[in-house]
């Protein structure tokens, strides 16, 4: 075992060191026209998107390369997996700054305008946040704000006055700087800015709710988010299912390129650790996570086993002693329904459509559909741990007088439970591994954050192979412990 | 109702058949109190079926059983209450395989509550004592041999003072060199009184120990009388056949 995790590791090393350096690939794309037929990255949701599908009609298509963060796009267009991307202007500029071998093109791809999202059924809330934007460009903080973040000649940060009101929550998606991104304080940006501002005006306190960018909309019509700010650019298609508040401003879809010859020195090692890890305190992306991803897993698990456990010993039952009909047929359904469906699609049903009203703890929400999505398996497991018992134990319990319950408590069920660590061990190890949807919800988990960092550095490799190396440990870990346990029960039998 | 106040169970008429197979065609009998009753037959002829069914881990289809006068087929009547006075030993042991021997012997008197755990503990060490497994009592199934496993199963089934005890082939599973050791603990225990049913294929033992010998073959007991009776002056043909297929 020792000697395997060691090689695993120099594989590791090994990794790091074979891709830190990028091959520089030469720019293909010099004007609009040069577009079609390429790979073009946007990011999903985003207008661009709509446009770039739209775009050069059915002869001179663009191959549209979806991505979820602009920040992977950027990795991608690096990397020679693309040979453009199309987003807005400000973000635009912000990724150029810190990637000098890109280059944004002078032609202009699209302009528009951006506005807030609030759901159709609240059109008092749209009309207060309408005084609030307005309430806002003649206080001259509107001003101070883009001189801040666009224009860098002044340092201004709202300071909000309201305290211990109730909540006016904002949706939006941290990977769009200077609109909102991380920091090691927390979200900040133009739209934060805002959304502080109007939930002052409003007399509420700010929660910021972090999400998918193509997830926002649906929050904020579902109710588990008030206003949605995050660079939405205002469409008709849009405009079916939402309502925009007034437009606070303009921006352009730009092209974004490699440059020709790159300058761009590729990183040491030590550098790297420390642009991931150091700077800024961004391990602390990475200990966030892990706690959570660690918590949930625990507590799924748990709850996986106590599902699990009750629907075994209902269908045992029932196959045994034609008991519990109804309470089996429920079982069956569970069964059938949980097996059925991807465990990423359950995640975001539970998130979106059964607490879609309630403002409920997302870490919450994680073990619950983990759990349930576990108990499903763990029962599977635990029926086959039952079946592996030969009969005439059960034969003999009942030949004493022993009544079907007490023969599972006492002797099937323990020996059931053995029998099944070994498939219990890789369930538990796939549920660890399954959590790193969480951040489809906008939930902080390992994986989630190495993506935070991955979105400041546009750095995939060191901030991916971290988090695989400690999805890794912990795996190891837990069947090491497993092992033990196991080695522990048959020694309990001799 | 109750004509013989001696007698414990009476079996009427019970039939049995799965599927197509009618395996049991109308078997009658009556164990008085103290019987020792021998059942041999071929294989095949339903011996085990007709001994699962005195335990109700089999229903019949027809018929009746009444143990101490009373019908123990009924809807109402609890099955574990009529388990717990008729004992068991199969042919495989069948011990409890998480439990050490002590523990297979406590767990069925605790979990009624017939006795307090401390009891349970003193009962299992006196019978543990009787089978000759004192030093045992830690040893978990799997570390025990098969005679050592049988004998624990009749401790078990001695826990819970049953009226009668069943035993279905008990030593046909075991190595040759065990098989005496187990039918020392029956034979004691035959000594001490207790009923007893034992469907068993060594003629030698049948003949010294039971009182009674039933020939089972197609479904039905074909004769039945004293040993003396029916090994020394078989009257059906299948038995005289039996008889001298197993004497080699
Ligand atoms: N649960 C069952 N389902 C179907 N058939 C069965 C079942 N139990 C027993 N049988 C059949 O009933 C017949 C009688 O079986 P039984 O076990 O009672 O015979 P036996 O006299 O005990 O034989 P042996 O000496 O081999 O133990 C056999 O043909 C057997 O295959
Ligand atoms: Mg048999």
């Amino acid at each position: 075992m020792k000697k395997f995790l060691w090689t695993t590791f120099a594989l590791f090393l090994f990794l790091l060191i074979g891709c830190s350096d990028n091959s520089k690939l030469a720019n293909r794309v010099f004007g609009i026209n040069d577009l079609k037929h390429k790979k073009v990255g946007v990011q999903i949701g985003n207008t661009a998107d709509i446009y770039a599908t739209d775009f050069g009609g059915d002869t001179a298509k663009i191959q549209v390369e979806r991505y979820s963060k602009l920040a992977d796009a950027i990795q991608a267009l690096k990397q020679g997996k693309i040979e453009a991307i199309l987003c807005d202007n400000q973000p635009a500029i912000a990724f150029v700054k810190k990637n000098p071998s890109l280059d944004i093109l002078e032609e202009v791809f699209v302009e528009e305008t951006y506005a807030g999202v609030i759901a159709k059924k609240n059109t008092s809330l749209l009309d207060s946040v309408n005084s609030a934007f307005e309430q806002l460009k003649v206080s001259g903080i509107y001003d101070s704000i883009i001189n801040t973040y666009i224009n860098e000649t002044s340092n201004f940060h709202y300071i909000p006055k309201t305290k211990n009101a109730p909540k006016l929550v904002l949706a939006t998606n941290a990977q769009f700087p200077p609109y909102e991104f991380h920091t090691a304080n927390g979200i900040e940006g133009i739209d934060i800015e805002i959304a502080y501002f109007i939930a002052d005006f409003l007399g509420r306190e700010l929660e910021i709710q972090d999400m998918e960018f193509d997830a926002i909309i649906n929050a904020v019509n579902s109710g588990k988010a008030d206003i949605g700010l995050a660079g939405f650019t205002i469409t008709e298609e849009r405009k079916q299912s939402i309502n925009f508040t007034t437009p606070y401003a303009n921006s352009k879809i730009v092209i974004v390129v490699r440059k020709n010859s790159s300058s761009e020195q590729s990183l040491s090692i030590k550098e790297l650790f420390y642009n991931n890890l150091i700077k800024d305190s961004r391990w602390k992306f990475i200990v966030e996570g892990l706690g959570n991803t660690l918590i949930i897993s625990l507590f799924a698990a748990l709850l996986g086993v106590f599902i699990g456990t009750a629907i075994s010993f209902i269908r045992c039952t029932n196959e045994v002693t034609g008991r519990l009909k109804i309470l089996n047929r429920i079982s069956m359904i569970y069964l059938a329904i949980i097996r059925g469906t991807p465990v990423m699609v359950q995640l975001l049903i539970i998130y979106y459509v059964i607490f879609s009203s309630v403002n409920v703890n997302k870490i919450l929400v994680a073990i619950i559909a983990f759990g349930i999505n576990s108990g499903a398996y763990v029962s599977e497991i635990l029926r086959s741990g039952f079946k592996a018992i030969d009969p005439g134990q059960v034969e003999a319990g009942r030949s004493l007088g022993l009544k079907f319950g007490h023969i599972l408590r006492h002797i099937t069920f323990p020996q059931a439970f053995k029998n099944s660590l070994p498939a219990m061990t890789n369930e538990f190890i796939t549920l660890i591994k399954e959590t790193s949807i969480c951040g489809y919800i906008g939930l902080t988990d390992l994986t989630r954050g190495g993506d935070i960092i991955r979105s400041l550095t546009y750095e995939a490799m060191l901030p991916l192979l971290i988090v695989a190396a400690i999805y890794f440990i912990m795996v190891a870990g837990l069947s090491t412990c497993v092992a033990r346990l196991e080695k522990r029960l048959k020694k309990n039998e001799r | 109702m109750n004509a013989n106040p001696e007698t414990l169970l009476e079996v009427k008429n019970l039939v049995k058949s799965f599927g197509k197979l009618q395996v049991l065609k109308g078997v009658s009998l009556n164990v008085q109190k103290g019987d020792i009753i021998a059942i041999i037959g071929p294989s095949g002829c339903g011996k085990s079926t007709f001994i699962r069914h005195l335990n109700l881990l089999e229903k019949p289809d027809q018929g009746e059983i009444l143990f101490k006068g009373k019908s123990i087929l009924g809807k109402d009547v609890e099955s574990s209450r009529i388990r717990e006075q008729i004992g068991m030993v199969f042919q495989q042991f069948n011990l409890f395989k998480n439990l050490n021997a002590i523990e297979n012997i406590m767990l069925a008197p605790v979990t009624l509550g017939k006795l307090s755990k401390k009891e349970a503990e003193e009962k299992a060490i006196e019978l543990l004592e009787r089978v000759g497994l004192s030093e045992y009592a830690k040893h978990y199934p799997s570390k025990l041999s098969g005679g050592q496993q049988q004998r624990v199963a009749i401790a078990r089934a001695m826990a819970m003072n049953p009226e009668i005890l069943l035993f279905d082939e008990p030593t046909s599973a075991l190595d040759p060199e065990m098989v005496g050791e187990v039918l020392k603990i029956i034979r004691d225990l035959a000594n001490s009184g207790m009923t007893m049913l034992i469907v068993t294929h060594e003629m030698n033992f049948a003949r010294n120990v039971s009182n009674r010998v039933l020939f089972f073959s197609e479904g039905n007991i074909r004769e039945e009388g004293s040993p003396k009776e029916l090994f020394e002056n078989p009257k059906d043909e299948r038995l005289k056949d039996f008889l001298a297929a197993t004497k080699h």
